[in-house]
């Protein structure tokens, strides 16, 4: 299941929980690690001139910063880097987004592991062009799973074995369960599946019921069973619910009632363009506030 | 002195004036080159044509170009200097008088008061000019010696001329020196960057040609000069 | 003296002496030995002599010294009209002070001459428009740099750029299997999103050949995807070499003549290979002025035109808006305050001023479009203009440049600043880096795809 785990960092703080659940799951499944690191985004034209990511210097790229850089990296994760003697690290440099969905494509991982925002270094220019963060650029176009871990994952302790995989029944969804369903498999675990029902889209018709409400809800089980656990053949470790209320709120709540260690669900948005619209997507608000690590999903995963 | 001045003195000059002038513009021609200055004169005939007729219409017209009307004082200047220069050796009656004597060509001559104006047009645009020259940073690092030469050389003729024509001093010494100086004017013209009588028509041409055949004439309206 | 082993008047010919000029960073050895190359003055004479014809020694001596021209550079009113910034005395102190001393310069000269031709003149040519005897400065300092090249004496990140063009055919070291895999990769990403997204490769006889940036494929494949989505969704029977795709010459910039004529011959064999109806490049300036409007010279092409037609994205997008092959969703328009750059390359220099107005009526709402002023063909720079940005050693000097741009785009009070050339918007990019006047920048094809109705049939399944 996780025998290659693509780690993308700014090897900085806002990257230090991602890097805990990344070396984690190296070992737990003795997987292969790539550290990889965009150093620094091209500027000045056609010129050899990079803003530097984590000072926001101007530098000229050669050799002797790339190693230099390196060996920060590694010296950054010392620690951490002790417990693992299958790694790699890869600094490079370009758009942070675009070099990870790059270096993904041509490295195949099993899955990408992603820190939260980082913050406010950088250069100022680059994250003033770039529309959305790194990780909703990346999530939008992979054809990874992409783990995101925003706060510190408290209830990770090295493996998975509780896995909560909220629907909203798109297309993405689908993808998300494919993904989801192939690794409770194989790493024995319970399975929630989980459906949301968003009532905020009915505030503007408060004549609903809870008799509505309740007819959704048993609908909403109903497509779970049609599209999911008809394809489980004879897997017993699952439970499904569907709650009411507003979708991202219930997803981290059933979560951390199950004391999930991870979430699945679908990125699912095609409009990353516009950065008031994705950062209120589901995803992102469940990736803000579980304190477990989120896998999101919006393509088919694995496809050529 | 003076039949030898307008007489032989003045077909020679004007004899070199004018074939200097041909030498020039015909060196100027065959010295362009479709592929070194990157402009296919004669691909496209038409629109060349028409670049050129609208790059020169645009600056002999005062304040029809965008750069005579960003700098308006240098455009009275530069108007007031160079329609006197123009019409008086050719238009005022005493000229038109000696050119036919001595080469049978009749022009049209100039009314006194309009030829009074456009000679001391002449003289004190010069005046200033020399002043620019001297006063603005941006003109006086690119002018040395010749240039203060140059425009000597052009308003010296119209000085002694109003000096004869108010007769101040000794009008037939100053008559001399006007003819004299007028025919140096002349048989420096192909030499000097007085040249530009002519190539200011071939180079406002060119680049004329060069935007209406390559850089968009084709495209669109044209340059708005 | 001998030449440099990096600064010398040899062109880079292979990948290896690219590797070893790139591995010099910020060029500190290389500029070291250009303090003692020796200037080869009789090729420079005997250059001159070939080269130099009566255009330009008529511009020269033609020059009434009249300084109507210093008004018109901008470099000149950002350096606080500094004397030595007036056109007409930058060109009569290089070129006009080689010829007077028939080639005879000293190494010092030369760099003078350099930083002249590279750091006080961005070759917008501006100045030929205020000239009243139609002297052009730019194409002057055109030649000033080809003549330069030839000696050595230019600076290092174009000595690069001109050797790239030499090994790759383009501005960086993307190879013609990158290119192609970079559209593959692009067209998996959004295939989901727009159903029969694909690049046709080396389609003969296509209506559209597109070429690009290099630098699009190495770090803004997006550029590339947008592009593809618009001409899917226009409905474009179009294609893309699989060889010949760079539109652009920094070998133009370093005034390498010879990579110059190597560069753009690959593109119009691309052409007579492909037999499309059309080229479209894309939006870039100097791309186009280099293989549309230049480029036909340096091959020899008499007619001076292209093989096809060759037209600029902003033309092949007012068409298709125009026709109504992409349609624009009225509710999307744009609707705040913004403002659009001219790129020298392709208004001033290809007359292209009233398409992109024409554009801006399509996707601005009414009333929100404000033109800088000056504007059209009397725009000034972008201030990173000739390959004035990527050069480090004129970092100094090309930041004080942007301040023109600022300032012009601060008096529209617009927030949004639509630069549709590669240039342009990096100089943009940087001036609000240096800057901070709270703009956004952005070439147009990312707009238009926020902003396009995606027709019924090429929507995906729900």
């Amino acid at each position: 299941m996780f025998k290659k785990i693509l780690f993308a960092t700014s090897a900085t703080e806002a990257c230090d929980h991602a890097a805990r659940v990344a070396f984690d799951m190296a070992r737990r499944y003795h997987a292969h690690i790539d550290v990889f690191h965009v150093l620094g985004v091209p500027t000045r034209g056609y010129s050899q001139v990079v803003v530097d990511l984590t000072t926001g210097d101007e530098v000229t790229l050669d050799d002797n910063y790339r190693d230099l850089v390196k060996e920060e990296i590694r010296s950054y994760y010392d620690h951490q880097i002790q417990t693992t003697d299958d790694f790699a690290i890869t600094v490079t440099i370009g758009h942070p987004h675009r070099e990870i969905l790059r270096i993904a494509r041509a490295e195949k991982p099993d899955i990408i592991v992603m820190g939260g925002s980082t913050g406010a270094s950088g250069s100022y220019a680059h994250k003033k062009a770039a529309t959305g963060s790194t990780f909703q650029r990346v999530a939008k176009a992979a054809h990874f799973p992409v783990l995101v871990i925003n706060r510190p994952a408290a209830s990770f302790w090295g493996g998975f074995s509780n896995v909560v995989f909220a629907t909203d029944f798109s297309d993405a969804a689908d993808h998300a369960f494919a993904f989801a369903f192939k690794l409770v498999k194989e790493l024995n675990c319970e399975f929630h599946l989980f459906h949301a029902l968003d009532i905020t889209c009915f505030q503007t018709d408060n004549f609903h019921t809870q008799d509505t409400i309740d007819d959704q809800i048993r609908n909403a089980i109903a497509q779970i069973r049609f599209r999911y656990v008809s394809k489980m053949g004879d897997f017993k470790p699952y439970a499904m619910e569907v709650w009411e209320g507003i979708p991202f709120v219930e997803i981290v709540k059933y979560a951390r009632e199950k004391q999930a260690d991870l979430i699945i669900m679908a990125y699912n948005t095609r409009q990353t363009d516009d950065p008031e619209a994705s950062i209120g997507s589901v995803a992102e608000q469940v990736i803000l506030r579980a304190n477990c690590p989120v896998i999101s999903i919006n393509r088919s995963v694995g496809k050529e | 002195m003076y039949d030898l001045l307008t007489g032989p003195g003045l077909k020679l000059s004007i004899g070199i004036c004018l074939i200097g002038l041909i030498i020039r513009g015909v060196l100027y021609i065959k010295g362009l080159h479709w592929q070194l200055d990157r402009v296919a004169y004669t691909a496209h005939l038409k629109a060349g044509i028409r670049g050129a007729l609208r790059s020169i219409f645009f600056w002999i017209l005062p304040f029809g170009a965008r750069g005579w009307r960003t700098q308006p004082l240098m455009t009275v200047l530069f108007f007031g200097f160079h329609i006197g220069a123009v019409c008086i050796p050719l238009f005022l009656a005493a000229h038109t008088m000696i050119l036919q004597k001595a080469l049978g060509i009749s022009f049209a001559s100039l009314n006194q008061t309009v030829a009074d104006v456009m000679s001391w047009g002449v003289v004190v645009s010069a005046f200033f000019l020399a002043l620019r020259r001297l006063v603005l940073p941006e003109v006086r690092i690119l002018s040395g010696p010749y240039d203060y030469l140059i425009l000597f050389l052009s308003a010296a003729p119209f000085i002694t001329g109003l000096l004869c024509r108010y007769e101040i001093g000794d009008y037939s010494f100053f008559l001399l020196i006007h003819i004299l100086l007028g025919e140096i004017l002349l048989i420096s013209i192909p030499f000097t960057r007085l040249s530009h009588i002519l190539l200011f028509f071939l180079s406002r041409a060119q680049l004329g040609m060069d935007f209406g055949i390559k850089r968009g004439g084709m495209k669109g309206k044209g340059l708005n000069w | 003296m001998p030449e440099g082993t990096l600064c010398n008047r040899q062109p880079i010919q292979t990948d290896e002496a690219l590797k070893t000029l790139l591995s010099d960073t910020g060029g500190r050895q290389y500029y070291q030995e250009m303090q003692s190359l020796p200037v080869d003055t009789p090729l420079l004479w005997e250059t001159i002599q070939k080269t130099c014809r009566s255009r330009i020694r008529t511009w020269l001596s033609m020059c009434a010294r009249c300084g109507m021209c210093a008004d018109s550079c901008f470099l000149y009113r950002i350096n606080d009209r500094d004397p030595k910034q007036v056109p007409a005395y930058k060109i009569q102190s290089t070129l006009g002070e080689i010829l007077r001393r028939k080639g005879r310069v000293d190494n010092a000269f030369m760099q003078m001459a350099m930083e002249t031709a590279w750091a006080k003149c961005t070759c917008c040519n501006r100045c030929g428009l205020y000239c009243p005897h139609g002297i052009d400065m730019g194409v002057m300092f055109g030649y000033l740099r080809g003549l330069l090249y030839q000696q050595g004496f230019v600076p290092w990140e174009l000595k690069i750029g001109a050797g790239m063009h030499r090994v790759y055919h383009a501005q960086m070291d993307v190879t013609d299997a990158d290119f192609t895999e970079t559209f593959a990769w692009m067209v998996e990403e959004n295939e989901e999103d727009y159903p029969g997204l694909a690049v046709p490769v080396d389609k003969v006889g296509a209506d559209i050949m597109y070429t690009v940036n290099a630098r699009e494929v190495k770090h803004y494949p997006e550029d590339l995807a947008e592009a593809a989505i618009l001409f899917h969704l226009a409905g474009e029977n179009w294609t893309v070499p699989s060889r010949g795709w760079e539109q652009t010459s920094l070998a133009m910039f370093a005034g390498d003549w010879e990579a110059c004529k190597i560069q753009v011959e690959s593109v119009y064999d691309a052409m007579e290979r492909l037999k499309p109806k059309r080229m479209v490049g894309t939006e870039c300036g100097h791309a186009h002025r280099a293989t549309v409007v230049e480029g036909p010279y340096w091959a020899g092409r008499k007619d001076g035109l292209p093989p096809v037609e060759s037209i600029h994205y902003v033309e092949w997008l007012a068409e298709a808006l125009r026709t109504g092959k992409l349609k624009i969703n009225p509710e999307k328009r744009i609707k705040e305050p913004v403002t659009l750059q001219d790129s020298c390359n392709y208004v001033r220099n290809h007359g292209l001023k009233e398409i992109t107005r024409e554009i801006m009526s399509y996707i601005v709402e009414p009333g929100y479009f404000i033109d800088m002023s000056p504007n059209r063909e009397h725009n000034y720079c972008c201030g990173g203009g000739g390959g004035f940005n990527g050069i480090g050693l004129y970092r100094k000097q090309r930041n004080k440049a942007l301040i023109t741009k600022r300032d012009q785009i601060l008096s529209t009070g617009a927030k949004l600043v639509i630069a549709p050339c590669h240039n342009c918007w990096d100089a943009i990019r940087d001036l609000e880096e240096e800057y901070r006047i709270g703009i956004r920048w952005s070439f147009l094809k990312p707009l238009i795809l926020k902003m396009v109705e995606i027709p019924e049939h090429l929507k995906p399944e729900e």
